[in-house]
């Protein structure tokens, strides 16, 4: 009958023994490649803001309190530690660490926040802007393509002259 | 006297209600793993009941979207007292990547009063039973707020009071010295 | 007051204590064995203590239709069994037999699950009827089988008190005992079903599926009820022990005690071997089952007509 079955059934289990993880008592080990909370380094950290654009929550803020200070938030609350913004960054200041034992009872201990002097320039003291490709589209005259010449026109100057063919670049279009 | 015996038995025995409110479930993988015999948090005493009427503690996954958050508040007032509520995942705590869509309210603290959050997109459940530790006291919490500020350098030293607002630009109107 | 009298009470009053402080232990030793089964680790043994203080603890909502009768149904549940308690011989002899027989003790036994029934009824909600709607279909079919047991030992001994039924009369003196083993074996595939365990549990503590008559309740009337459960399955088996295993008792009362419990562990080990390992029955495959089980009581019944 079915009754010999669930007995082979129950000794089956009973010689696999416990195998429960003494979980908070033994600390765990996490796999090699595991994104836990982002680090940010504030030793390394330029203030570009490439994180901030480009984190798919909006959990990174940027705050400009004046032409020097930059402030950039990190807030925990949204974060999907997808790793994106370490991807981005260009110094490397953000580093996916291993940690994932973030529970707490109030959702403001996860920020981390920093604040940092942007460089001015020298001669004028005013800071840097940076024209990354992002910015330019919302400038007009994003494409300015010679169409009657079939040249490829190099955009960053081209909206300065008055000529829009203002240089070959050389590619190779076949 | 025999009512502090019965509340201090709360930490030994607390019943779980289980509500995603409109999550990925993702989360909610992670939580029934927790309820598997290779994590086991029924070591702990905790239980899965089917109703909010017996339980202690409700997890709930997935951020309050508008068709779901009067069913979970009235989940909630449903509880007996004492209840917990723990958020878990990023969802729960913050809206997580859905945050500005055109269904989700926000967090599920728009909605419920939160205790403990547990992030994670979704957490790990060793997170999630670090999160359970931390409510029920035996571990201590591992994070705090980081807050980084610069040496002082020789630039004007700012004061919020006399940054003024310009055609959107914050200027500043003092220097005392370059 | 005459000492005999006073015997009675005492061991009433033990039988009722006995019952309070074992029921909880037994149903940790299910939850732990049904753990080890599982290969995990499982609650402590005394986590059902742990639980119901926790549950005498809570807050009282009042919620469903009728709270007042959600009360009464609650305690008065828990006094009945508590009651056949006092009327099945557990070590000792059966305690309060000059003021009942058997078909009082039949009577007690629906009572308790007509108390379950009106607690569903009083809460109102929809799952809690049709948890109530099962349970009475489990009722109807199961308190005639533990009739037609506590029958056929009427009929082997001609009479109904319950000293004489309540002490493995089922076996026929004299001729091959027919009717007692086969009422045996359809009382142990049974127990199951008697005291609401996996596979057929369809009706009480179905929360992953319905949530059942217990819906609405919340803090001590829910302890109340989780009580009536776990004291359901010492009572049941105490049932089982008396009718068919009597065997083995001195003039010595711990001895007898000692002698009692064991027997009732075994069968807590058969119930949660079968628990753990089987998965839940449909209403209408349990009821199929039953009637099967039934047809083999009418069988013994027949049987034990005939002096078998």
């Amino acid at each position: 009958m079915s009754w010999l079955s669930k007995l082979k059934e129950t000794s089956i289990c009973l010689q696999a023994g416990r195998v429960t993880l003494p979980y908070p008592a033994a600390p765990r080990p996490t796999p090699p490649r595991f994104r836990g909370r982002p680090i940010f380094d504030p030793a390394k950290c330029i203030g570009c803001a490439g994180c901030a654009n480009n984190c798919p929550a909006r959990e990174i803020l940027v705050l400009d309190v004046c032409q020097e200070i930059r402030i950039i938030k990190y807030l925990g609350r949204r974060c999907t530690y997808c790793g994106r913004c370490a991807d981005v960054c260009p110094e490397k200041a953000i580093t996916m660490s291993q940690e994932f034992e973030t529970a707490s009872n109030d959702i403001h201990d996860l920020t981390q926040e920093m604040e940092l002097f942007m460089g001015t320039c020298q001669r004028c003291g005013r800071c840097f802007t940076e024209p990354g490709p992002l910015e330019q589209l919302k400038l007009k005259g994003y494409r300015f393509d010679a169409l009657a010449e079939e040249k490829w026109v190099g955009r960053s100057l081209a909206y300065l002259e008055d000529q829009p063919v203002v240089r070959d670049i050389d590619i190779e279009l076949d | 006297m025999f009512k502090t015996l019965c509340q201090k038995m709360l930490p030994r025995s607390i019943w779980v209600y289980h509500a995603n409110s409109g999550g990925c479930n993702g989360c909610d993988i992670e939580v029934l793993n927790v309820l598997t015999p290779y994590y086991d948090v029924e070591r702990f005493g905790i239980r899965l009941v089917g109703s909010p009427r017996h339980a202690d503690a409700m997890l709930c996954q997935g951020p309050a979207l508008r068709s779901t958050a009067q069913a979970l508040r009235r989940a909630y007032e449903a509880m007996a007292h004492p209840k917990f509520v723990f958020a878990i995942g990023s969802c729960a705590c913050g809206g997580g990547i859905w945050h500005d869509t055109y269904s989700v309210l926000g967090p599920v603290e728009k909605v419920l009063p939160v205790d403990f959050y547990i992030p994670g997109c979704p957490p790990r459940p060793e997170a999630i039973i670090y999160g359970v530790a931390v409510a029920l006291g035996i571990v201590e919490k591992k994070v705090s707020p980081v807050k980084f500020k610069q040496a002082p350098f020789p630039i004007p030293k700012y004061h919020p009071e006399d940054l003024i607002e310009e055609e959107g630009m914050v200027v500043y109107q003092r220097m005392d010295h370059i | 007051m005459d000492a005999r009298l006073a015997a009675m009470i005492g061991y009433a009053i033990l039988n009722v204590i006995l019952v309070l402080l074992v029921a909880p232990l037994f149903e940790g030793v299910v939850r732990k064995l049904t753990a080890k089964i599982q290969s995990r680790q499982g609650p402590p043994l005394r986590q059902p203590y742990y639980d119901l203080l926790k549950l005498l603890g809570k807050e009282d909502l009042e919620s469903g239709e009728v709270p007042g009768m959600q009360r009464a149904a609650a305690s008065a549940a828990l006094v009945v069994i508590l009651s056949v308690a006092t009327l099945v011989p557990m070590g000792g002899p059966a305690p309060l037999h000059e003021a009942a027989d058997v078909i009082l003790l039949i009577y007690l036994i629906t009572l308790c699950g007509i108390s379950t029934l009106l607690g569903a009824l009083a809460a109102g909600s929809t799952y809690s009827l049709l948890g109530m709607s099962r349970e009475m279909m489990t009722m109807m079919i199961l308190e005639p089988l533990l009739a037609v047991a506590i029958v056929i030992g009427a009929v082997h001994t001609h009479s109904l008190r319950l000293p004489t039924v309540l002490n493995g009369s089922a076996y026929a003196e004299g001729a091959v005992p027919l009717a007692g083993l086969l009422m045996a074996l359809v009382l142990l595939l049974a127990l199951q079903a008697f005291v609401g365990r996996v596979p057929f549990d369809i009706s009480e503590a179905e929360t992953e599926i319905m949530e059942g008559p217990f819906i609405e309740y919340s803090g001590a009337k829910l302890a109340l009820f989780k009580y009536v459960r776990m004291a359901k399955l010492v009572v049941y088996s105490a049932l089982f022990v008396a009718l068919f295993v009597p065997w083995g008792n001195t003039w010595f009362y711990p001895a007898n005690l000692v002698l009692f419990l064991g027997k009732v562990f075994v069968l807590v080990l058969i119930v949660t071997v079968v628990g753990a390992t089987h998965a839940r029955y449909r209403i209408d495959q349990a009821l199929r089952y039953y009637a099967g089980l039934f047809a083999a009581a009418m069988v013994a019944l027949v049987l034990a007509v005939f002096g078998y």
